[in-house]
């Protein structure tokens, strides 16, 4: 199951934190993060300009979500959960779709899981990832929770993969200090 | 309903395929088309233009389309301009919210226009604007398109229910077959007999090259106008009897089984409904086959088949000239190549032919007076669906 050791909250979107200027400082996390992890030296260049580029703007000026991105860099996988309801999201989000609270908190993920189904990127990549043809990409079944994620799938070559093979969530670094997740097949 | 009953009258489809021309070139040329084909249609005529258009930013690095749709095919609408965007069914789009226009009385003449330039100078940045209609943020990194995608589905069917790479074969060979009668199309004169497309390349497996539509430039334009407008164009319209729609996830961790299409049953259920027919009173289907194994779902999710069936359906005859239903007679995505913005325009476009008894006779439904219309967009996350019929009011 995931685990909940650590909530936290969102960061508040412009309105909720105009709203909240008068009021009380938000509580601060009981287990408040670690600093995070200091970034290779700005030189290093995304390797496409935004528009052509599939990788996500990760800082906090970008998106409510980096914390993420920091947990990714710290290889945690998280995502959010609501307060309110108790849904577990994925992707993790600022608001829960099924009830509509804004009061989301952080959770770990499970870092393994099974293939659903799988296949192989043999010709038609977009750009950036023309040069990691051929690759496979899959569904893969998260142990202990009700999400079934989308995701790249390495470590073994896509004509011995199968339907049910054990894989696991691995984390990794761009060459500009982002941060992103594979799967990997379990040995 | 007392809504007015809205009809489309007056319909053409440009060359599709890989075309040495732009964006806007090909808006001339379907205005050009679509004036020549209805003499009757005047400039002054169409109050209302919905431009569908799925990528247009990326494609040709050109937004704000709709005027520029309009000014290109020689219209000055003066009640509604607006361009529909739904990805693979932007067409369609274009043609449902005509179709809510002028039943609702806001318009009188309106016209439905499809353009989608696919084809760029590096396939890599065009495979990266197919990415975009998926979760970008989310899925895109890892590559996701559409083959791969819509390759799950067809492993799961094979794990699931045993379907063949020969059945998804069979469904490529009609359609390129009916292709065949429909210079148009991206594929015309070329012939895909199942031995040869078992010899194609993979290009996400089990999907090989011929189990997946193309990257095509191409346009197509209907006129739809309602009650006693209608005989003012023709004597054999195709009235708009029902539309259904459903959407029910984006992000691929929720597209549930992947080898059931609830969405789709839920659409055709609203538009059949409506039309208060049953799908086995439809004669002539347009579905949606951007992949082959989306045709062999879609009969499942339609009905026309039990869940599983659909490798046979194909394999037996069953939705070929002479079976139990006629689907993709123009050639389909496949054979026709599958221009986003004007894949459902062409789609009707052949409806209105078929309903009107005037398609070649090798592809002819007989005695069709049913049409039903489907287009999926992305990952198969949103199904929309549209009934015609033909002859009298």
């Amino acid at each position: 199951m995931a685990a909940e050791s650590r909530p936290r909250k969102l960061p508040p979107s412009d309105e909720a934190a105009r709203r909240s200027e008068s009021a009380p400082p938000p509580p601060v996390a009981s287990a408040a993060p670690p600093a995070p992890t200091e970034r290779p030296p700005a030189s290093a260049r995304p390797p496409l300009p935004f528009l052509l580029d599939f990788f996500p703007l990760e800082g906090p000026e970008h998106t409510r979500l980096s914390a993420f991105y920091d947990e990714l860099r710290r290889r945690r996988f998280t995502t959010t959960r609501c307060s309110g309801c108790g849904q577990l999201h994925w992707p993790p989000r600022v608001a829960c779709p099924a009830c509509h609270s804004e009061s989301l908190g952080w959770v770990e993920l499970p870092t393994t899981g099974r293939i659903y189904a799988f296949s192989a990127v043999l010709a038609g990549a977009p750009l950036g990832l023309e040069g990691d043809v051929p690759f496979a990409v899959g569904l893969v079944d998260l142990d202990g929770v009700p999400l079934r994620i989308f995701g790249r799938i390495d470590g073994r070559p896509w004509p011995e993969l199968h339907v049910g093979d054990p894989v696991r969530v691995v984390p990794y670094d761009l060459p500009d200090g982002r941060a992103f997740y594979r799967f990997e097949v379990v040995p | 309903m007392s809504a007015r009953q809205v009809a489309i009258v007056a319909g053409v489809t440009t060359a599709f395929g890989v075309r040495p021309t732009t964006w806007s070139e090909m808006a001339q040329e379907v205005g050009a088309a679509l004036f020549r084909e209805e003499p009757e249609l005047r400039s002054e005529d169409v109050d209302s233009l919905f431009v569908g258009a799925a990528e247009p930013e990326r494609f040709a690095f050109q937004s704000h389309v709709a005027p520029l749709a309009a000014e290109q095919m020689g219209l000055r609408p003066d009640r509604i301009l607006q361009r529909t965007e739904l990805a693979c069914a932007s067409g369609q789009s274009a043609i449902r919210s005509a179709y809510a226009a002028i039943a609702a009385g806001l318009s009188d003449i309106a016209v439905a226009v499809g353009i989608e330039k696919m084809n760029l100078p590096s396939m890599a940045e065009a495979n990266a604007s197919m990415g975009c209609v998926m979760d970008r943020a989310w899925d895109g990194p890892h590559g996701a398109t559409a083959p791969p995608f819509f390759a799950m589905v067809a492993q799961r069917h094979m794990l699931e229910h045993g379907t063949t790479e020969e059945q998804l074969a069979a469904v490529s060979a009609k359609n390129h077959r009916f292709a065949n009668t429909n210079p148009t199309s991206q594929f015309y004169s070329k012939v895909f007999s199942r031995e040869k497309l078992a010899r194609l390349p993979l290009i996400a497996p089990p999907l090989r090259l011929g189990d997946c539509s193309s990257m095509t430039d191409g346009a197509a334009a209907v006129v739809l106008t309602a009650d006693e407008n209608v005989r003012r164009f023709t004597e054999t319209p195709a009235w708009i009897r029902g539309t259904g729609q459903y959407s029910h996830f984006h992000n691929l961790a929720h597209a549930g089984s992947l080898t059931e299409w609830p969405g789709l049953t839920r659409a055709a259920r609203g538009a059949l409904g409506q039309a208060g027919i049953g799908i086995g009173d439809i004669d002539v289907a347009e579905l949606h086959d951007c992949f082959t194994i989306s045709e062999i779902v879609e009969y499942e999710a339609l009905g026309l088949c039990p869940p599983g069936r659909g490798g046979a359906f194909v394999e037996e005859g069953r939705s070929d000239v002479g079976g139990d239903i006629v689907v993709n007679p123009r050639g389909g995505l496949l054979g026709c190549g599958h221009p986003l913005g004007a894949t459902g325009i062409a789609q009707a476009v052949e409806i209105f032919g078929q309903l009107g008894q005037r398609v070649p006779a090798a592809r002819q439904a007989p005695h069709a007076e049913w049409g039903l219309v489907h287009n999926l967009s992305g990952s198969a996350n949103v199904h929309s669906v549209m009934v015609y019929q033909g002859g009298g009011t």
